[in-house]
């Protein structure tokens, strides 16, 4: 009885001029999409390619410990494609110094890039399945209780001795199946372009990221059909339904995630904070630059300029503090590249590198204490906001699901903070590399007259995405709301179809 | 007998669940509307004001050193203008700098400075910003998408509803032309949507108008009639797309899946889909890097400096001259390198924007944005103007120096300019307008674009009209 239900509902469905508008209007926005979206991929990952290529020739032209210029370049996530999440927005030069440690908010954008092209608003697969599953959704759904109530079917079949529940499973496993039909062709053809392209090399992992990413979608999906049902079983006439069905489309999708963001403020103004530990800061680097300042002052042969005593020949040095009140980065930077030497320091030399023996460990010593006050503060200046808003998303399903997919993309804040710990790990065993080395006592460290630095041995930068059991751990949470809603919604629809009078 | 019509449309619309619900939510946006600006406007004018006194101090303050030291520095800061109309078109105003820089430290050496040129700093504010990304909710959001959704569900069954039920064989059974009852579904339709529309527009007016951080003067009305007119315009376009389906297709069902769906890809997907190519064909050019450039050039000119300065002996007029123009070559290398820049980048968002014009939204977005006074025209208007001034800034100065006899005329070197005091109320300060009549230039083709639209889609909706059988 239940096959011939499904049968009947899926005829049905199948043969409706909706259905081939369905199919037509799915396969031509994800595919000519899908086209777009590759071309932007490649171009930002050649960007990527020459970043990194410029960045190792500025660390080769370095001949000093101190001018290191140390830069890694973020790379474009291929699965940005489906969600770009945070992907393209965030920085992607992030600079490592051992003096500061690094993070998403120190990084800076490529200057190849045109800021004004962000005027013009972006798309990714997840967008156009947001906006266009649900809507088909919708219109599959709204007459499947109330058309048949109209037109007095429903009262035929029920005369038969078919459970209602029965009735409810079959027609929404059949419309599912022909809601299936698009997307899966859709996300098919969508593969098949970025298989076909040759700068995407996509692992077993990324494959079964995108797996992940169906199954949200197809619950994306199924919780959009429910709504449409529950519409469709509250309401006697299907114009009715269908206006209803639009009204909260329009809502849900539309003007709900976009409403909810501007309304919401984070509680406190956060400049007053800011500020106060923007000089909290500046306070542990005013006692660095007096312990400093005294070191100098003690040793005879410095007279408060390390390299003033020396006749050097060439080459140049500096010394400033950084500050960037907005993203709080404060920080000493100082360097030098002396070429040569009129005369051989000897003991000058040996004065100098003493106080780098003493300095460095000290600006190490000096970040680490900013980073342990920076660190929460951040946090809750950047991120608290950003999860507040996340959680108030989750109201609608629409909300739900992109975040489930950027979690399985890797583009979500997550996945973004993955690599900045991995740039601070990397500092961190530069900053080894430098111990081992002995490189702040050494002479290298701020001339290259007897030896250029050789950077061939410096610890190299590798990441990885994090691990596909990590992305499906950060995605399950709201793979489960969605599951949620979905069996919520079902049994809701149950219960308005058992007690109603046909 | 078209009133009549309209009449009955109006009544049978005015007592449906759509018209409750358009009324509900057309409201409940403009009213998060209004309040989100009254709690961010006050603070932007707030800012702008004091950066306008800074900048004024800033002239002061260098006034009073001399005309060399105001020669050197510049007019430090320039600042955009908030507009009033923020609220009717957010126009992407956060990618776009609040700011001209006119004057930053870029070298000196023991005798020389260099002297200020024009930089155009970029907003990165999605750099820091970790919060997820939505569209502001401003009239542009609520006339293109919402209003236009609105429009279509008010239209979809007007002529295909009253086919299945028969009433339209009985109302042209009557001596009725055609076209007089096609106009009189239309013009039923149209003051039904206008009605939720203009409730909420009022009480979004209202609640803006009444509250003391935000004054709206004559001017700001005017363009904000425009802004209405336009939306008039625009809901007029979705109404004929709707009745011109609904005359062509049997049953209503079928009518508002096709309409949804032409909706779904011209208003939310073409925007995005064709800013993406767009965007795509413009950066093949070439990507060297700014600052690498910038650095060469300096660094020829001063190869070329250091190699002409010490033939001539110090103190000399010959050596003064080689500096300022060292100093003043510099200058001009430099600003028109940032210059450049700027044109590429423009040129490059030209063509995208004029790529995306073929999505009615974005046209109604960027002219709702010209007449806000926000937006990317509005930022060339904005740059336009600070160049003006720099121009003026610079005339001043030399007029300054010409003024005084004792003066070498030599720019660029502290003694070879007038030593005289300048008087700061006599410096230019650079004050930032909008502009009415620019911005109808600007927006004309984009307002006939949308009315030929109209036109074409209303007697598409005749012609089929016209032919049906009933």
């Amino acid at each position: 009885m239940m096959l011939t239900l499904i049968r009947r509902e899926l005829l049905d469905n199948l043969m409706t001029f909706r259905f081939a508008v369905a199919v037509f209007i799915m396969l031509l926005l994800v595919v000519a999409n899908t086209a777009v979206l590759i071309k932007d991929y490649e171009r930002r990952l050649a960007g990527h390619k020459t970043e990194v290529q410029k960045s190792r020739e500025y660390m080769l032209e370095g001949k000093t410990y101190s001018v290191a210029e140390l830069n890694i370049d973020r790379p474009p996530n291929p699965l940005s494609i489906f969600n770009t999440g945070l992907d393209k927005r965030l920085g992607n030069e992030i600079w490592v110094y051992y003096g500061h440690v690094p993070t998403l908010w120190d990084a800076e954008k490529h200057s190849s890039q045109n800021p004004f092209m962000n005027i013009l608003s972006s798309i990714d697969i997840v967008f156009i399945f947001e906006g266009v599953l649900s809507l088909l959704a919708l219109i599959f759904a709204y007459d499947t209780l109330a058309g048949e109530y109209e037109r007095g079917t429903l009262r035929l079949v029920l005369t038969h001795s078919v459970s209602r529940g029965h009735i409810l499973l079959a027609k929404y496993i059949s419309a599912m199946v022909c809601l299936l039909v698009p997307l899966l062709m859709s996300l098919i053809l969508a593969m098949f372009l970025l298989t076909t392209s040759p700068s995407f090399s996509l692992s077993t992992p990324d494959f079964l990221r995108i797996g992940g990413i169906m199954v949200a979608s197809i619950a994306y999906l199924s919780a959009f059909y429910l709504i449409g049902m529950l519409i469709s079983a509250m309401t006697r006439r299907t114009s009715t339904a269908l206006m209803l069905s639009m009204f909260v489309w329009g809502f849900l999708v539309l003007v709900y995630p976009n409403m909810i963001v501007a309304v919401i403020q984070p509680s406190n103004p956060p400049e007053e904070r800011r500020a106060s530990v923007h000089n909290h800061i500046k306070q542990i680097w005013e006692e660095f630059e007096r312990e400093r300042k005294h070191f100098l002052a003690t040793d005879t042969h410095l007279e408060g300029d390390p390299y003033g005593n020396m006749r050097w020949r060439g080459g140049y040095n500096f010394e400033h503090f950084q500050d960037k009140a907005s993203v709080l980065q404060y920080y000493y930077y100082a360097g030098a590249e002396i070429d040569g030497f009129h005369e051989e320091p000897e003991s000058e030399a040996l004065h100098v590198q003493n106080y780098h023996r003493f300095l460095v460990p000290l600006i190490i010593d000096t970040a680490e204490h900013t980073w342990r006050v920076r660190k929460p503060v951040l946090e809750e200046l950047f991120i608290l906001p950003a999860t507040v808003d996340r959680s108030w998303l989750r109201l609608t399903p629409t909300g739900i699901y992109d975040i489930a997919t950027q979690a399985l993309a890797g583009t979500d804040l997550n996945g973004m903070q993955d690599f900045f710990t991995a740039v601070q790990q990397h500092r961190q065993s530069v900053i080894d590399y430098y111990y081992d080395k002995n490189a702040f006592a050494s002479r290298q460290w701020f001339s290259s007259d007897k030896e250029v630095v050789d950077w061939s041995a410096l610890p190299q930068f590798s990441f990885q995405r994090s691990d596909i059991s990590i992305n499906v751990k950060r995605a399950l949470p709201d793979l489960f709301l969605l599951l949620t809603i979905n069996i919520v919604l079902f049994i809701g629809i149950f219960l308005i179809f058992v007690r109603r009078e046909v | 007998m078209i009133w009549h019509i309209a009449k009955r449309e109006l009544s049978n619309n005015l007592n449906s669940l759509r018209f409750a619900l358009a009324t509900v939510l057309l409201l409940g946006l403009m009213l998060t509307n209004a309040v989100v600006h009254l709690r961010e406007h006050p603070e932007r004018v707030k800012r702008y004001r004091e950066n306008v006194s800074n900048h004024q101090n800033h002239i002061a303050a260098h006034a009073s050193n001399g005309l060399y030291d105001l020669a050197q520095e510049g007019p430090g800061n320039l600042y955009k203008k908030p507009s009033d109309l923020r609220f009717c078109a957010e126009g992407g105003e956060a990618f776009m700098s609040d700011r001209a820089q006119a004057g930053y430290h870029r070298w000196s050496t023991g005798t020389l400075k260099s002297f200020w040129i024009l930089a155009y700093p970029s907003a990165t504010p999605n750099r820091d910003n970790v919060r997820p990304e939505v569209t502001k909710v401003d009239w542009g959001f609520i006339i293109g998408y919402v209003l236009s959704l609105v429009a279509l569900l008010f239209t979809f069954d007007s002529i295909s509803g009253e086919r299945e039920r028969g009433t339209l064989r009985l109302t042209l059974s009557n001596p009725i032309p055609r076209h007089t009852v096609l106009i009189g579904k239309f013009l039923g339709a149209f003051i039904s949507v206008s009605i939720p529309f203009i409730l909420a527009v009022l009480v979004n007016l209202l609640v803006i108008s009444t509250s003391s951080g935000v004054h709206l003067d004559a001017e700001a009305w005017g363009r904000l009639g425009i802004i209405f007119f336009v939306a008039v315009l625009y809901t007029g376009l979705f109404l004929a797309l709707g009745m011109l389906v609904s005359a062509r297709v049997q049953r209503s069902a079928v009518s508002l899946v096709i309409l949804l769906l032409v909706w779904v890809v011209f208003v939310v997907f073409m925007p995005s889909t064709l800013a993406s190519i767009a965007g795509r064909s413009t950066s093949s050019g070439p990507t060297y890097d700014f600052s690498e450039r910038s650095w060469k050039l300096h660094e020829e000119l001063s190869s070329d400096y250091y190699s002409s300065h010490y033939k001539e002996p110090e103190g000399s007029t010959k050596r003064i001259e080689i500096d300022g123009a060292y100093v003043t070559k510099d200058a001009e290398q430099q600003e028109r390198l940032h210059a450049e820049r700027l044109n590429r980048r423009i040129a490059e968002v030209h063509r995208a924007r004029t790529i995306t014009r073929i999505s009615p939204v974005t046209i109604v977005q960027n002219l709702i944005e010209s007449f806000a006074g926000t937006g990317f025209e509005r930022h060339l208007q904005f740059l336009e103007n600070v160049q003006t001034y720099a121009r003026e800034f610079r005339t001043f100065i030399v007029d300054t120096d010409s003024a005084d006899p004792e003066s070498l005329h030599i720019f660029g070197v502290r003694t070879g300019m007038s030593q005289e005091p300048v008087n700061p109320e006599a410096v230019p300060k650079f004050e930032d307008t909008l502009n009415l009549s620019r911005d109808f230039n600007t927006a004309a083709t984009e307002l006939l674009l949308l009315t030929l639209f109209v036109l074409v889609l209303l007697s598409g909706a005749y012609l089929a009209f016209v032919r049906v059988e009933v």
